[in-house]
């Protein structure tokens, strides 16, 4: 087994010189600041012969006091070992300029175009650097900059200006007021980027072909975003994807509040999965503080993020039959029935339905009500035999097997390639699986299997994720039984400033692998919060899927990757 | 008894007249029949469906069963804004939705609507007897085919022109084994004549030619554009498919004619396979006459009631899958069963 | 706009229209002079309330799922909370619409699409918002990307506090607005 100071010394020994400064964590962090030119070697150098096959994200940090920019790159390996090697870049503040990995790893384009819109770090060799998320109007101006002028004091009301475009549409504008340009807030000459029609329609070659919009308000979309298929007839040759309808800015707006405050945010960027994404944030914060969480505590974070699972597998099971079936399809009015009861469960709990806010740091908000354990053995088998029952009916469904077999294959080796995250990667047949990779909480203690499909389709996708909830099941049930009593919290009081460092931690999100990247200066707010987003991953591999296959099958595929727009958008 | 004397007096002395005013007092009985029907087949899918779901459907208005809803939803809709999209083929945009109309009407033309049972005789309630209704009322089903084909292109929309081009490709491949079922059925009946078709059934087609009533079924439900296969519409694929650019009463009747359709077509699937209004004759005064009524009444219900259910419980299949059904299984299956028809038939006769 | 949009008038035959005459008048002239008298009847009263009974249980709304309300949307349309029973049903269509339920943040670039939605909608047609984002900005008030006001975009008729508003909610803010269809204080002259 391979572990962080092997991967380090090995990188050493190979390029002697090109580890400028480094940090074992534990056995399975590795941070390691690598010199700009010897990047690109040494990443290879961890693929080919360390195993690291896994590129997971970057994300892009502004030193201003520094004044250098860093770009930090998160590799990890799918199953070969569990480290995961966090690379920083470094480069100055004027011109900023990194290697690409884009031509290395395939899923490292929307990460560096990411970084690239929102720091202004260009990315040398990187196949097209145009905007992702903001709007053409905001680009030039860096928001996630530190010295960005537009937050918090410029706000977007009463800017936005109504045209009439000369085809009879009314479209808003928010040109800049000079207020602004003086303030620096945004640039008066924004640099011109061919926009997302533009370079759509430059793909139709011949009068049988058209550019069909799916979104971003389309019965397919779970959250605005556009997809775009070029179609010949039924068959689809091309998909495009434009993102970022709902980009709300979560990680500027998570540096400006209070720790604390922060577990909202992250409430509200996946707001199905948001216990996942609460025990991600606080689990890196607590790293940080050096914080044990008390057992208690953290039988209560498992029960609780199990049961978000299952609900967040039923209503994405629900979405897509609704989409493959129609609305009048009963089996999805019955799932959602069924996740009434998870949610009423959650709800006694945490006393919201959605958004829980109740992972803390240290501990849990507050204690499971006291028939809490009844509630659950009485509500659990109906929901295995429930999910039991849906199971039977697909595999026997003659018209559903037809439909979804074959459809949408993703193979185990491009899906490592792409990056695709959870469900959809299992289905492939890779058991990669952070409650096993990086194993958090009580993970190790409880003994469940990580659900792996075996072709890849749409069937078995959709397959995985009920089959999961019948783990989860399981799972908690463990939990129940073993749950200890004892406190919730820490006894110590939580500081309101967290020490100056930083931290990676992945949890096992109902959609896949999120993780967060959360760094402190010493001060009362974060100094920056990145997140890895598992539908991020899952979004940018959709396009690819689509090549040869019909118009209805880009709804099924799309379905079922169980969607989250506004967590990939952030 | 002046009354008669004067009408017939009038029959007799005018009768290309007389022949007028009755054929307008018929078409319009029919078509508030057909159209109080359609709207009732609305209102029982939307609780029927509902009752599926596990959920209660509209119960606002008109009492706990929500009958009235329909008479709301067709209220708000003949005083919607009429939306028009500018680059449409107005003409044919327009048109569309009244040649849904009268394909419906022209259905209803010929079909026997049941018949009344006075001294010991049906009298079938038919507009237009005709020798080949039979044939005739299958065509005129597929006219709907035409209107959709209409609205999906005249809109100028992407959704539409594919939902447009799906309804012509699933209307070819499924017209063609739906005839030949029917013929199988005239076959058996020595007539195509739709009112003989039902006195001939001593043994219900269903049973005589089963194959033939599977394939008739399936064709009947492409033919309705109903789940699974409602392609040309498919709300999660092509959103409402040809009917996307349609708002307010447009909509409306192009809404309503599918269910004017499914009314119809259940009516044409009982007449032909199940019996018609034929079955025992209730002993009791006034419900003797109306007893094939009643039969009928219960028959297309529970035609109607299946088309819900096989929605309720059926994935929408993909166009090529639909035409590759129609085209190398229902076809060579339904001439299968003309050989059947055929044969069981000229044994029988 | 004027009742005139509301009630359709032929649109296909407006250039020939003209040409025709009846009785020695234009058509045209006879036609929509009765329609405006058709009109004034209708505004009167009783024809009017049928009409606004019918607008009121018929409400069908754009599924547009933007946020967290979006969530609560879906399961509000499905069968625990069946808005059905209200006559509410979802359309994907924004021509077959009654109802837009803005559900979550409206950003810079989802502006301009969701106002062409609101503008494709027929009218009479009204507007609810749902969820603090979609009625100032929520906790992202201070985003660089979304919009605060979105009253000064959309006329909205029903606001449902909450981050996100229950179902139930939902079902609140739907009757508030039956309720203002039926006694028309619709600010809007349809």
């Amino acid at each position: 087994m391979t572990n962080a100071s092997e991967v380090l010394s090995s990188i050493q020994s190979a390029f002697p010189g090109a580890v400028l400064d480094s940090r074992v964590e534990s056995d399975r962090r590795l941070w390691a600041t690598i010199d700009s030119k010897k990047i690109l070697d040494v990443c290879k150098h961890l693929t080919n012969k360390l195993n690291f096959d896994h590129y997971s994200g970057s994300a892009g940090v502004d030193w201003i006091a520094r004044n250098e920019m860093e770009v930090v790159e998160i590799m990890a390996s799918h199953g070969a070992h569990k480290v995961v090697a966090m690379l920083k870049v470094k480069t100055p503040r004027e011109n900023p300029s990194v290697k690409s990995l884009a031509n290395l790893y395939w899923n490292a384009n929307w990460y560096e175009r990411e970084i690239w819109e929102m720091f202004g770090i260009n990315f040398e060799g990187h196949p097209g650097l145009y905007p992702l998320l903001l709007s053409d109007q905001l680009i030039g101006s860096w928001p996630w900059r530190k010295d960005f002028k537009g937050y918090p004091d410029l706000t977007t009301g009463e800017r936005a200006v109504a045209i009439t475009t000369p085809e009879g549409y009314t479209e808003y504008r928010f040109p800049p007021t000079p207020a602004e340009v003086e303030a620096g807030a945004v640039v008066a000459e924004r640099p011109k980027y061919p926009t997302f029609r533009e370079r759509e329609e430059r793909e139709i070659k011949s009068d049988s072909e058209m550019i069909m919009h799916l979104g971003p308000q389309h019965a397919m979309v779970p959250g605005p975003f556009l997809l775009d298929v070029l179609v010949e007839g039924e068959r689809v040759k091309k998909g495009f994807l434009d993102v970022g309808y709902i980009h709300k800015g979560i990680e500027k707006i998570m540096e400006n509040r209070t720790w604390l405050q922060g577990i909202v945010y992250t409430d509200r960027m996946c707001y199905v999965a948001s216990l996942s994404n609460n025990e991600c944030y606080c689990g890196a914060v607590e790293k940080i503080l050096g914080l044990e969480v008390p057992e208690r505590a953290q039988y209560i974070r498992v029960i609780l993020e199990e049961l978000s699972r299952i609900q967040s597998h039923l209503i994405g099971t629900g979405e897509f039959l609704t989409l493959v079936a129609g609305v009048g399809y009963a089996p999805w009015q019955y799932m959602i029935i069924d996740r009434e009861r998870i949610i009423s469960l959650i709800e006694s709990v945490t006393g919201a339905r959605l958004t829980h806010t109740f992972v803390r740091f240290g501990g849990v908000r507050n204690d499971l009500p006291d028939d809490f354990a009844e509630k659950c053995k009485s509500t659990l088998p109906y929901i295995k035999s429930r999910i039991n029952e849906f199971i039977e009916l697909f595999a026997q469904d003659a018209i559903y097997q037809k439909r979804m077999e074959n459809v949408g294959v993703l193979s185990a080796e491009d899906a490592k390639r792409v990056g695709i995250a959870g469900p959809a990667l299992r289905a492939s047949g890779v058991a990669y699986d952070m409650r096993v990779e990086d194993p958090i909480l009580v993970y190790p203690d409880l003994d469940f299997k990580v659900i792996v499909g075996t072709k890849g389709d749409c069937a078995d996708r959709v397959d995985c994720r009920l089959r999961e909830i019948l783990e989860s099941i399981y799972i908690i049930e463990q939990c129940l039984d073993r749950i200890p009593a004892g406190p919730i919290k820490p006894e110590a009081k939580i500081p309101k400033k967290v020490p100056a460092g930083e931290a990676y931690y992945r949890v096992e999100d109902p959609r896949g692998e999120m993780g967060m990247y959360v760094i402190s200066d010493g001060g009362d707010k974060p100094y920056r919060v990145k997140v890895r987003g598992p539908f991020y991953a899952t979004l940018q591999t959709l396009p690819p899927l689509l090549e040869g296959v019909y118009i209805a099958d880009v709804v099924a595929i799309a379905g079922s990757m169980d969607g989250c727009p506004s967590e990939a958008d952030r | 008894m002046d009354i008669i004397d004067s009408i017939s007096q009038f029959a007799t002395q005018e009768p290309a007249l007389f022949a007028l005013i009755i054929g307008i007092i018929g078409a319009a009985v029919i078509s508030g029949v057909v159209n109080v029907g359609a709207m009732l087949v609305i209102w029982g899918e939307r609780k029927v469906l509902s009752d599926f779901c596990n959920r209660f459907g509209p119960n606002r208005v008109g009492g706990r069963w929500g009958i009235l809803q329909l008479g709301a939803d067709a209220i708000k809709l003949f005083t919607k804004e009429d939306i028009i999209p500018g680059d449409a083929d107005k003409g044919v945009y327009v048109w569309a939705p009244i040649v849904a109309s009268m394909a419906t009407m022209l259905v209803a033309a010929a079909i026997p609507f049941g018949a009344l049972h006075i001294g010991g005789k049906d009298y079938p309630l038919v507009v237009a007897n005709m020798d080949i209704s039979a044939f005739y009322v299958e065509a005129a089903l597929s006219l709907m085919a035409i209107a959709v084909f209409m609205a999906g292109y005249s809109s100028n929309n992407k959704y539409s022109i594919l939902g447009a081009f799906r309804g012509i490709a699933r209307m070819i491949a499924y017209e063609v084994p739906m005839g030949v079922c029917v013929i199988a059925v005239a076959v058996m009946a020595h007539s195509l004549n739709l009112v003989e078709i039902v006195q001939s059934q001593t043994l219900w087609y269903a049973f005589a030619q089963p194959l033939g009533f599977v394939i008739f079924v399936i064709a009947l439900i492409t033919d309705l554009g109903r789940i699974p296969f409602d392609q040309s519409e498919a709300e999660e694929e092509i959103i409402s498919g040809y009917n996307t650019e349609y708002s307010g009463i447009r909509w409306g009747l192009l809404y309503f004619q599918e269910y004017n359709n499914a009314l119809l077509g259940s009516i044409l699937l009982s007449l032909l396979f199940l019996g018609g209004w034929q079955g025992p004759i209730i002993p009791i005064p006034i419900l003797d006459i109306i007893s094939p009524l009643i039969w009928l009444f219960m028959k297309v219900v529970i035609v109607l009631w299946c088309l819900i259910w096989v929605r309720a419980s059926l994935f929408r299949l993909r166009i090529d899958q639909v035409t590759d059904l129609g085209w190398k299984w229902m076809l060579p299956l339904s001439l299968l069963n003309l050989g059947w028809a055929a044969v069981v038939g000229s044994y029988f006769a | 706009m004027g009742i005139s949009d509301v009630i359709p008038v032929p649109v296909a035959i407006d250039d020939e229209i003209e040409k025709w005459t009846i009785f020695g008048q234009p058509v045209a002239e006879v036609w929509f002079t009765t329609t405006e008298k058709i009109h004034q009847i209708i505004e009167m009263g009783p024809i009017k309330n049928i009409f606004n009974w019918g607008r009121k249980n018929s409400v069908y709304f754009l599924m547009q799922p933007m946020g967290c309300c979006g969530v609560e949307m879906f399961v509000f349309g499905a069968a625990p909370y069946d808005s059905d029973r209200f006559g509410c049903i979802p359309r994907n269509t924004p021509r077959q619409t009654d109802v837009m339920i803005m559900s979550g943040y409206i950003t810079r670039k989802y502006l301009p699409v969701f106002k062409n939605l609101w503008e494709e909608m027929p009218e009479p047609k009204w507007c609810i918002a749902i969820g603090e984002c979609a009625i100032s900005g929520g906790p992202f008030y201070d985003s660089y990307n979304i919009i605060q006001n979105t009253a000064d975009y959309f006329p909205i008729d029903v606001f449902i506090p909450g981050c996100p508003p229950r179902p139930e909610q939902f079902l609140e803010g739907l009757i508030n607005l039956q309720e203002k269809i039926k006694q028309r204080k619709d600010k809007r002259d349809y």
